[in-house]
């Protein structure tokens, strides 16, 4: 049980007060001794061991600790456990005691309400509180009721519709029912999401590791500072304190890590530079300890002058992030430029346009708010690495940790509970490395659970700005875009050198541009690291540029839809010249967009449209096996290296094999996230998981379709020439028989199980600037109808519409569900989303009080998701990826609608209300400077 | 997070007995979604936490006497909005009741506490303000009362002495009829804290209150003596210059929600259509509306 003392360890019984509260849960009593100061949801989920409830922002925003209390929903974060006394509590558990889903519970898989499910549990209860009191709540009133739970994987729209079920106004989407025949192109409900609805599933926080202690970071009220002396002495008195680490327990010269560049600390040594580097941590017998005693720690520091914006980190005489002498042999080493890059194609001097627009536009800092904080455990015990981390790529994770430590990659493993929302901020290493120094210091497995504030503090966007300069000649056509971008990224590296490259190599976007030069630049600054986060790195070039051709189509009179239909590429046309070309009919996909939005309808004249586009190249290079497990009742284990964080990816798996070796969808178990299971998987990232797992599963299948064909003609004397596999069945000389069938009769007796191998690789090819070209492109086009509350900058959103050319969907709710949960996130940056920083280097807006994402209440009046399927993608069936499309335009879009309806063009992120006010006070329309 | 004692006093007496002799080593606790927050952050430490919601006086209950409408301490803001909703009470209450966070928050938060912890930005305390509300202070020298707007003196201060705590509000009935209006400005639909807000009443006779909030560290109450806003008939061009005077008194600061000169215009937008909802709510003529 976490979070109490283990009766093994000599020291005080209880830390606190100890108080008895007595108190209903789920129906039964309970009484039970706790700390006064012990919040509602710790005693659920560590005294009681219920952790369906979850914690995430613990000030009362997120609602995934919602409980029922007397009959009505409560933060359980809010409340101490000694408020319960008396009380009646329902936790999630309890509305699925009797093994079967509430009506609620079972609307919310049925509708596709459930990703990543992190904020399910309590989103759940919210729900269950209102069908009771009101079941036949009305849009508004479902909105306002969900409101208090944050989801940040899907739109709401999904949970209103289960609303509606289960009001038994079926609304039909998928089948919960057990599935016989084919499942791909079928809306199948997701696998695993009965324990995301139940609370059953574990999440990092939910893990119990036996003897493990807790871990609290230490950091500085500020951004850069160097670190005179750190006094642990009171902190260390604190009964039930192990051990407290600082820079001088750590290996000398300081340990250092990163995915490509190895500038990270394990822990800040001599200067902190951003504000929650850590300088100490503590690790002590629960986690309340921990906190305690870690605000305890004494620093004596001398703040320091920071750079947090590109302006300041270019300036002359800026102070330098990084020590020259860590960038040894870097032409750029006395700079705070990371890398410069560039890329040119035609004659952008020599080009003579009719039109040309010269803007600069910037795109702020932004974090990913996944509903689920960051979390780590780590056990050194035995000199072997045991590590859990909800982490995108376990494969990376154990490399890196392998090299820290110098250990065999056999002695390191890395076991991937599915991470409750990603978007990216989950692929790269963080603390592992610190906790394993804690764990052999200390002999134990140690714990730490992020709080919000800490995970924005950890990892987040890069910031852009962006100047452009683009030719048009007066039909429209896109002669030339001159582009230089500057990217902000944080104090080290991680990631960001190739978010910069991956995101401004296609600046252009999915066009025939005949004429282009590209400058992008890496920013360090005094700001946490940036990392890879949906988009990677092209919602900030793609900002610019899709504003810059409305901003033309503005000036020569044509619509944003007329404009890009003149100039976007088709199948097989140009978009980067010598790299591979248009995978789709990007075209189609526009039109669509139009047509959903109803483009060429009368519009009120008060309302405004706008539409963008976008492309994103999807992985370049990677390495994916699978081992499928064909066992003798015909059931299915499969195993794959990718991380599920709510993108679905076992249930395509399962999908995939299920129909290739005709198995109902429920026979087929899919195991993940443990890296001495399964096999080498290079990561999960770029949309990658369905082409390449996808593709490595289909030849897993195929090795197995081998090895039927050769049972069938042993065991019935058939010569394999008279024998094959399609469909899932085995065609025998008197017909065909589903595989499933077959195996049953021919592997019973002798109970063995047939075992297929797949692969599939996409080497590095080091003449590409990107290490190789594109696997897939993901298209998408966006496009908004809105109207502006011109005296208070408001904006009311009436359509959104997202539409992705995705090849094939092998389950198009699946995949609408992606491009909703990428289009509102996008929304979300569009509107309120930016970290804010003081002069001193402090992120003032820490937390999910005043960091604002989209709530029930913020979804537009109508989302509407659409797709083109042409079956021309690279993936089992022709699927590309998708679930990173709808995020790359959407900013784009809306500014051009919001300029429709206002005559004001706004180029700086996010369209804040008051930025918008402003903008119409001032009329700052001096954009179309024409020439 | 420093650990605490906790206590739940069975009635008044001994809570403010408590109270008085903890005094600032003790914190009070109503729904708490305040407290727990700041302690957590430790923004505010403390040694004892007395949970008021054991005292038998102050148990959730709405009463309307000698001319009050009487809203006991432990009345969550659920509670509020059911009852005024029933009684078809202060229409501007129930909208400020209603946007003070989701409704988990609603579900423990407290009108009481809401005035308390005494936030420039908290939602019911400008339209309070308007009403003439007045919060009733038990104490060990007994019973006294005070107007919200005077009660609460700066950012987080409240006019609260030894062993005192805050039993119940007050807010005048209305004689005959009145209009009264909440408004806010936000940066997003959903729960949010707000940017600005206000609360407007105006009286069977045409007189005009004008309370705004998140403008200055305590609640700006401003009154008409133009006539000019009472006026039902008044063109939108002669109130313009009334408000844009009256508005010129706020100070409102920067800080990360919003800047100053935001703050300001928005004063007037949100007057003007709180004036225009208050003279429809007169209008339609529900006695106490
Ligand atoms: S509301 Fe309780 S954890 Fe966010
Ligand atoms: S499903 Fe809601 S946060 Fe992931």
């Amino acid at each position: 049980m976490p979070d109490t003392f283990h009766p093994h360890i000599a020291g005080p019984d209880r830390f606190g007060v100890t108080k008895t509260v007595r108190t209903i849960v789920n129906g039964v009593p309970v009484t039970k001794d706790t700390a006064a100061h012990t919040s509602l949801l710790d005693f659920l989920r560590d005294a009681l061991e219920l952790t369906g409830a979850k914690e995430c922002c613990a000030v009362g925003e997120c609602g995934a600790c919602t409980v029922i209390m007397e009959g009505a929903p409560v933060n359980a974060c809010l409340l101490l456990a000694v408020e319960a006394e008396g009380k009646a509590i329902e936790t999630v558990e309890g509305l699925s005691s009797g093994g079967q889903l509430g009506t609620v519970q079972h609307s919310f898989l049925k509708c596709g309400g459930v990703q990543c499910g992190f904020c399910i549990p309590g989103m759940v209860m919210s729900a269950e509180a209102l069908h009771r009191d009101n079941p036949d709540a009305d849009e508004t009133e479902i909105r306002e009721a969900l409101s208090g739970n944050l989801c940040r994987c899907g739109g709401y729209n999904r949970m209103f519709d289960a609303m509606r079920d289960a009001a038994g106004q079926d609304t039909h989407l998928t089948t919960t029912e057990p599935v016989t025949g084919k499942t791909i192109g079928a809306n199948i409900s997701r696998l695993g999401g009965v324990e995301r609805v139940n609370g059953r599933q574990d999440f990092i926080a939910d893990i119990d590791v036996a003897g493990m202690a807790h871990v609290k970071l230490v950091s500085l009220d500020t951004g850069r500072a160097r670190i005179k002396r750190i006094d642990a002495s009171a902190a260390r008195a604190v009964p039930g304190v192990i051990d407290i680490v600082t820079a001088a327990d750590l290996p000398d010269p300081m340990p250092r890590f990163g995915p490509a560049y190895r500038d990270r600390p394990v822990i800040a040594v001599g200067e902190t530079r951003y504000h929650g580097e850590p300088v100490a941590a503590v690790v002590a017998e629960s986690k309340d300890i921990a906190a305690y005693a870690a605000s305890l720690v004494q620093v004596e520091f001398e703040a320091l002058p920071a750079v947090t914006s590109i302006e300041a980190a270019l300036a002359k005489d800026a102070p330098l992030v990084q020590d020259p002498a860590m960038r040894e042999g870097d032409a750029l080493a006395d700079t705070n430029i990371l890398k410069t890059m560039a890329w040119e194609w035609g004659d952008v001097d020599g080009v003579k346009a009719d039109l040309v627009v010269d803007n600069t536009y910037t795109f702020p800092m932004v974090t990913h708010f996944a509903i689920e904080p960051h979390g780590f455990i780590v056990d050194a015990a035995n000199d072997r690495l045991k590590i859990w981390s909800p982490v995108q790529h376990p494969f990376l994770l154990q490399k890196i940790m392998a090299q820290m430590f110098d250990l065999p990659l056999s002695d390191v493993q890395v076991l991937s509970p599915d991470p409750g929302g990603g978007f990216g901020g989950k692929q790269m290493p963080k603390f592992e490395p610190l906790l394993a120094y804690m764990s052999r210091k200390i002999g134990r497995p140690c714990r730490l659970i992020l709080t919000l504030e800490e995970t924005f503090q950890a990892v987040r966007r890069a910031g852009a700005k962006v100047h452009i300069r683009s030719g048009f000649s007066k039909d429209g056509d896109i002669l030339f875009h001159d582009i230089r971008s500057d990217y902000q990224i944080g104090a080290y590296v991680d990631i960001a050198e190739r978010v910069t490259t991956k995101g401004n190599y296609l600046a252009c976007g999915p066009y025939r541009v005949p004429n282009a030069r590209i400058n992008a630049r890496g920013i360090f600054s005094h700001t946490p690291p940036s990392t890879a986060f949906r988009g990677f790195g092209t919602p900030q070039v793609n900002w610019a540029v899709e504003s810059q051709v409305n901003a033309a189509a503005r000036q020569l009179g044509l619509d944003g839809f007329a404009i890009r239909m003149r100039n976007v590429s088709d199948k097989g046309d140009q978009v980067v010249p010598g790299d591979v070309p248009a995978d789709g009919h990007w075209p189609q996909s526009v039109q669509k967009a139009a047509d959903l939005l109803g483009w060429d309808k009368p519009k009120l004249p008060d309302r405004g449209r706008g539409i963008a586009v976008g492309i994103k190249a999807g992985a370049t290079t990677g390495l994916s096996n699978s081992t499928v497990r064909l066992l003798a009742d015909g059931s299915i284990i499969l195993f794959a290296g990718t991380s599920d964080m709510g993108q679905g990816a076992r249930t395509i798996f399962a999908q995939i094999a299920g129909d290739a070796l005709g198995a109902p969808y429920d026979r087929v178990s899919v195991v993940m996230g443990d890296t001495s299971a399964v096999p080498f998987d290079l990561q999960t990232s770029a949309s990658r998981s369905t082409v390449f797992m996808g593709t490595a599963i289909t030849r897993a299948c195929a090795d197995i379709h081998a090895q039927v064909i050769e049972l069938a003609s042993n065991r019935l004397g058939v010569d394999e020439c008279d024998l094959r596999v399609a469909d899932g069945k085995i065609h025998l000389p008197d017909g065909p028989v589903p595989i499933f069938d077959f195996v049953q009769n021919m592997l019973s007796n002798w109970n063995g199980e047939l075992i297929g191998h797949g692969r599939m690789s996409k080497p590095t090819d080091p003449d590409h600037p990107l290490g190789g070209t594109p696997a897939f492109f993901e298209f998408n086009c966006t496009a908004f109808e809105v109207s502006v509350d011109t005296q208070t900058g408001e904006v009311m959103i009436h359509r959104h519409v997202t539409v992705g050319d995705v090849g094939t969907a092998l389950n198009p709710l699946q995949v609408e569900m992606q491009d909703e949960g990428a289009a509102i996130m996008g929304l979300g940056h569009a509107l309120y989303e930016q970290i804010l920083m003081d002069d001193d280097g402090r992120i003032r807006n820490l937390g999910a009080i005043d960091y604002r994402i989209v709530t029930s209440k913020d979804m537009p009046a109508r989302l509407i998701t659409g797709m083109v399927e042409n079956a021309d993608g690279p993936g089992p069936k022709g699927a590309k990826g998708v679930s990173e499309g709808a995020i790359l335009c959407t900013a784009p879009a809306l500014a051009a609608a919001v300029t429709d309806a206002t005559g004001v063009a706004i180029r700086d992120l996010p369209l804040t209300p008051e930025r918008i006010w402003r903008a119409l006070q001032t009329q700052i329309d001096t954009e179309e400077r024409g020439t | 997070m420093k650990p605490f004692d906790y206590m739940q006093p069975k009635d008044i007496a001994e809570a403010s007995a408590a109270w008085a002799s903890y005094g600032a080593s003790a914190r009070l606790l109503a729904g708490g979604t305040d407290l727990s927050v700041a302690l957590r952050h430790g923004k505010i430490a403390t040694d004892l936490v007395i949970d008021l919601k054991g005292v038998v006086e102050l148990q959730p209950d709405i009463s309307e006497s000698s001319g009050h409408l009487r809203i006991s301490a432990g009345t969550t803001m659920t509670g509020l909005i059911a009852y005024l909703g029933a009684h078809g009470l202060f229409p501007s209450l129930v909208d400020a009741a209603c946007v003070v966070g989701s409704i988990q928050i609603r579900n423990r938060a407290t009108l009481a506490g809401n005035i308390c912890n005494a936030s420039p930005a908290a939602d019911t305390v400008p339209v309070l303000a308007a009403l003439d509300a007045f919060v009733e202070i038990y104490g060990p020298d007994g019973l006294r009362y005070r107007p919200v707007a005077a009660f609460i003196q700066g950012n987080r201060q409240i006019d609260l002495g030894t062993g005192e705590l805050v039993a119940a509000v007050h807010i005048p009935l209305p004689l005959g009829k009145q209009g009264c209006a909440f408004d806010r400005i936000t940066r997003r639909r959903g729960v949010d804290l707000a940017t600005t807000n206000m609360g407007c009443l105006i009286s069977g006779a045409g007189a005009v209150t004008l309370a705004f909030g998140a403008v200055s560290p305590r609640p700006l109450v401003l009154h008409d003596e133009s006539g000019i806003l009472g006026d039902p008939m008044a063109k939108a061009q002669d109130r313009a210059p009334v408000i844009e005077a009256l508005t010129a008194q706020a100070r409102p600061i920067s800080d990360v929600r919003a800047n100053a000169d935001y703050r300001s215009a928005m004063l007037s937008v949100m007057a003007e259509r709180s004036l225009a909802k208050a003279h429809a709510r007169m209008a339609g003529g529900a006695a106490h509306a």
